[in-house]
């Protein structure tokens, strides 16, 4: 299969690979900043570069670049790699050595690689990820930063049906339409989970998209009653839409963290990615995807600002 | 492999799969709906066409480099253009789809009537037949196996292409391909793209079905 | 619906890098399929069992929707520009070989039976008569599956390739029409900018032709 087009950072993922035992044994001693840092501490290597692979919506996007803004100013060569897909289709790809770092979200990858996990507190999340991740795969401390799956209803449709919470979807079992991505169809958090925990059960599971146009038009147009979110599009708020409250905890919490592939994982990168995610907050990535979504900036250019003003290429 | 094949046979197999508003039946019947009236739309726009520059031979060199430029049409960014322009509806896929099958349609049509011999349209008009009866009668039925050709290239496009209609939230087969691909269940994806397959084909036997019928009627 | 040009001024360094990505899975998959096809459609041409066979699946291969291939080479060869090639070099070949068997049906016996009583060997008949001859025809297969494939590389944005392709999912994301529209332009002058050398390359491949026009 090697063929003259094939991307070259494969053939340096594999070199990579290949040298990761002789070159463990330099990086030893692994500095852990926030002592949160995961149980899976083994010695990777940055050099010759990494790619950082995103999700398909945006906020993932303006994630993956501010890795890259920082990681390129601690010396490290970047590739970011764009709107590669789902967690279904990136955490293969990780462990296929397509991509060697994504930007991921805690409860929901902890959902994907364990779905019957519990923990809900951060601490405990971050521990149970340690454990439950496959070999070869690390989380890094996680960020301040908070993304969360939201269920999401218009004020009307909230009124007409008496909604507040979760458990009240129960009532109307049968009657109304849920629109998701597809991948929420399938996921604990998500159809399946909203069925165990709160005895939810829709009319209609519609396939739209994550957060993005299809499922905000169909939930303005009414043709899905209740639409999967995410807690940092501004649209929320601008449409005046509630978002259901969720007295079971079936949404865990959703800090943003750094998914890595222990080939590359070095104090380098540990670092740098430590220092963005103290300083990003959860307003501060909203308003970047605001800029990205409404005011059609790069997110490349987006992420490079904000690293820059907060002073984290020094 | 083998393990895919097996698991597609259970999919396929399943009762729950066939019935109910997001089940078999339900996306084959949405495939069908799209597949043939786009390419009814474009045989109504393309046959006329071909027809009319084949006769006349007027415009070919335009109507043909038009033609291939429509085969360079992306029909992702076409469908998501017509989207961004007019909201959320069929249209984006159907015009999307009639873009795919008019080349087809009209170069094969047009093909289809320069081939027919310059002789035989002099004959009949030496009979005295008048131009739209030349093309009725004569240049239409000699035509007509090259057209059915167009038609059934632009049919298996369709078909297949069809798909895209999820990626804009409708039904349709490629409900199968995207969702899969976002839960990454190749199952799903094979069993999709196996259906689609299947559609294809049956409706390319049935339309060379008519076209051995049509000959059988003109030859007698 | 407004293009905002200022955005294409400010991103012509990202769209020629795009471009170029999209044109390089476009052209490798043609060439590949041409390497393919070419031994395929010879054995076609002589093993009269084999054509059908070989016709009927290429057949099959073209009724898949473009974007499941994509996909089911995920496990195969994961999100890399392989899988998109792949996928563009299967469509080629039903285009190809079709092709390629009829420009080699084409050459009339007589040519043959004539190389054939010269004492000219297979290979070589196939060589320097066969295949010359069945140039136009074989011509007419690559340019149709050129701007095929040059209309087919965006589908690979939902593997997260796609070359111009990423430019429609970008602006559909958010709801930003001038990258789409840029992306559409930029296929369609591609395919007519490859058109125009492949034609140019016939020209100069088959010079007996020209002579007798």
């Amino acid at each position: 299969m090697n063929l003259p087009t094939n991307r070259r950072a494969l053939l340096g993922g594999l070199l990579a690979a290949a040298s990761v035992p002789a070159l463990a044994a330099c990086s030893g001693g692994i500095t852990s900043l926030e002592g949160q840092g995961t149980a899976s501490g083994g010695g990777g290597s940055s050099e010759g570069g990494l790619t950082i692979g995103t999700a398909n919506f945006t906020e993932n996007q303006v994630l993956g670049y501010l890795y890259a803004a920082v990681l390129k100013a601690a010396g490290v060569e970047v590739t970011v790699r764009p709107n590669l897909g789902t967690r279904e289709i990136l955490i293969p790809a990780l462990k296929g050595g397509d991509i060697d770092l994504l930007p991921e979200y805690q409860g929901a990858l902890l959902h994907y690689v364990a779905p019957k996990a519990k923990a809900t507190e951060e601490g405990e999340m971050q521990n149970a990820l340690a454990m439950a991740l496959p070999a070869g795969l690390q989380v890094l401390p996680y960020g301040k930063a908070e993304d969360s799956d939201a269920f999401v209803v218009t004020r009307e449709t909230a009124r007409k049906y008496g909604l507040v919470s979760l458990a009240d979807l129960r009532r109307q079992n049968g009657r109304l339409v849920i629109g998701a991505a597809p991948e929420v169809k399938k996921r604990e958090v998500g159809a399946v989970g909203l069925k165990s925990v709160y005895g939810v059960e829709f009319k209609e599971f519609k396939s739209l998209d994550s957060s993005g146009p299809l499922v905000k038009g169909a939930l303005k147009k009414g043709d899905v009653d209740v639409a999967n979110l995410f807690t940092t599009d501004t649209d929320i708020q601008a449409n005046d839409w509630v978002v259901l409250t969720d007295p079971k905890n079936l949404i865990p919490g959703q800090h943003v963290v750094p998914l890595i592939a222990d080939r590359k994982a070095d104090s380098t990168v540990r670092k740098a990615l430590a220092r963005l995610g103290n300083a990003l907050t959860t307003a501060q990535l909203t308003e970047l995807n605001r800029q990205v979504d409404k005011d059609k900036k790069d997110p490349e250019d987006v992420a490079n600002a904000y690293a820059e003003r907060r002073g984290l290429l020094k | 492999m083998y393990e895919l094949l097996e698991n597609l046979g259970a999919w396929l197999a399943g009762g729950e799969q066939w019935s109910g508003s997001d089940g078999i039946a339900t996306r084959l019947a949405e495939h069908l709906q799209y597949s043939l009236l786009a390419t009814l739309i474009a045989a109504a726009i393309g046959l006329p066409l071909g027809l009319l520059i084949g006769h006349t031979g007027k415009g070919a060199f335009v109507a043909i480099n038009l033609a291939s430029f429509g085969r360079a049409l992306p029909t992702v960014g076409l469908v998501v253009l017509v989207f961004l322009a007019g909201g959320l509806s069929m249209l984006p896929v159907y015009v999307a789809l009639v873009a795919l099958a008019v080349p087809a349609i009209v170069t094969n049509t047009y093909a289809g009537m320069t081939a027919v011999d310059p002789d035989v349209k002099d004959a009949a008009r030496g009979q005295g037949m008048r131009g739209h009866q030349v093309l009725r009668q004569v240049e239409l039925p000699l035509a007509l196996p090259l057209i059915m050709t167009g038609l059934r290239l632009a049919l298996i496009q369709v078909v297949a292409t069809a798909t895209i209609a999820a990626y804009v939230s409708f039904g349709g087969l490629g409900r199968y391909v995207f969702d899969g691909l976002a839960q990454r269940d190749l199952v799903q994806v094979l069993g999709g793209a196996v259906l689609v397959a299947v559609v294809a084909v049956a409706l390319d036997l049935v339309l060379s079905g008519l076209q051995r019928l049509l000959f059988r009627h003109r030859t007698a | 619906m407004n293009i905002d040009w200022s955005w294409i001024g400010d991103h012509t360094d990202d769209l020629t890098t795009l471009t170029l990505s999209h044109l390089q899975a476009a052209l490798t998959a043609v060439l590949l399929g041409v390497l393919i096809s070419l031994p395929l459609a010879v054995l076609a041409h002589r093993i009269r069992p084999l054509r059908g066979f070989l016709l009927g699946l290429s057949n099959v291969l073209f009724t898949i929707p473009s974007i499941a291939i994509f996909v089911l080479l995920l496990p195969v060869s994961g999100l890399t520009r392989t899988t998109t090639v792949i996928g563009l070099t299967v469509y080629t070949l039903v285009v190809l070989l079709r092709n390629t068997v009829e420009g080699l049906d084409s050459v009339p016996v007589k040519v043959k039976e004539a190389a054939k009583a010269m004492g000219t060997r297979p290979l070589r008949t196939l060589l320097t008569v066969e295949l010359p001859l069945a140039l136009p025809v074989i011509m007419a297969g690559v340019r149709i599956a050129t701007v095929m494939s040059i209309s087919l590389v965006s589908v690979a944005t939902y593997i997260g390739d796609g070359g111009l392709g990423q430019l429609f999912t970008d602006g559909f994301q958010r709801n930003f029409p001038t990258p789409v529209i840029v992306g559409v332009v930029l296929t369609l002058l591609l395919a007519v900018a490859a058109d125009a050398l492949l034609v140019a390359l016939q020209y100069v491949l088959t010079p007996w032709r020209r002579r007798r026009a």
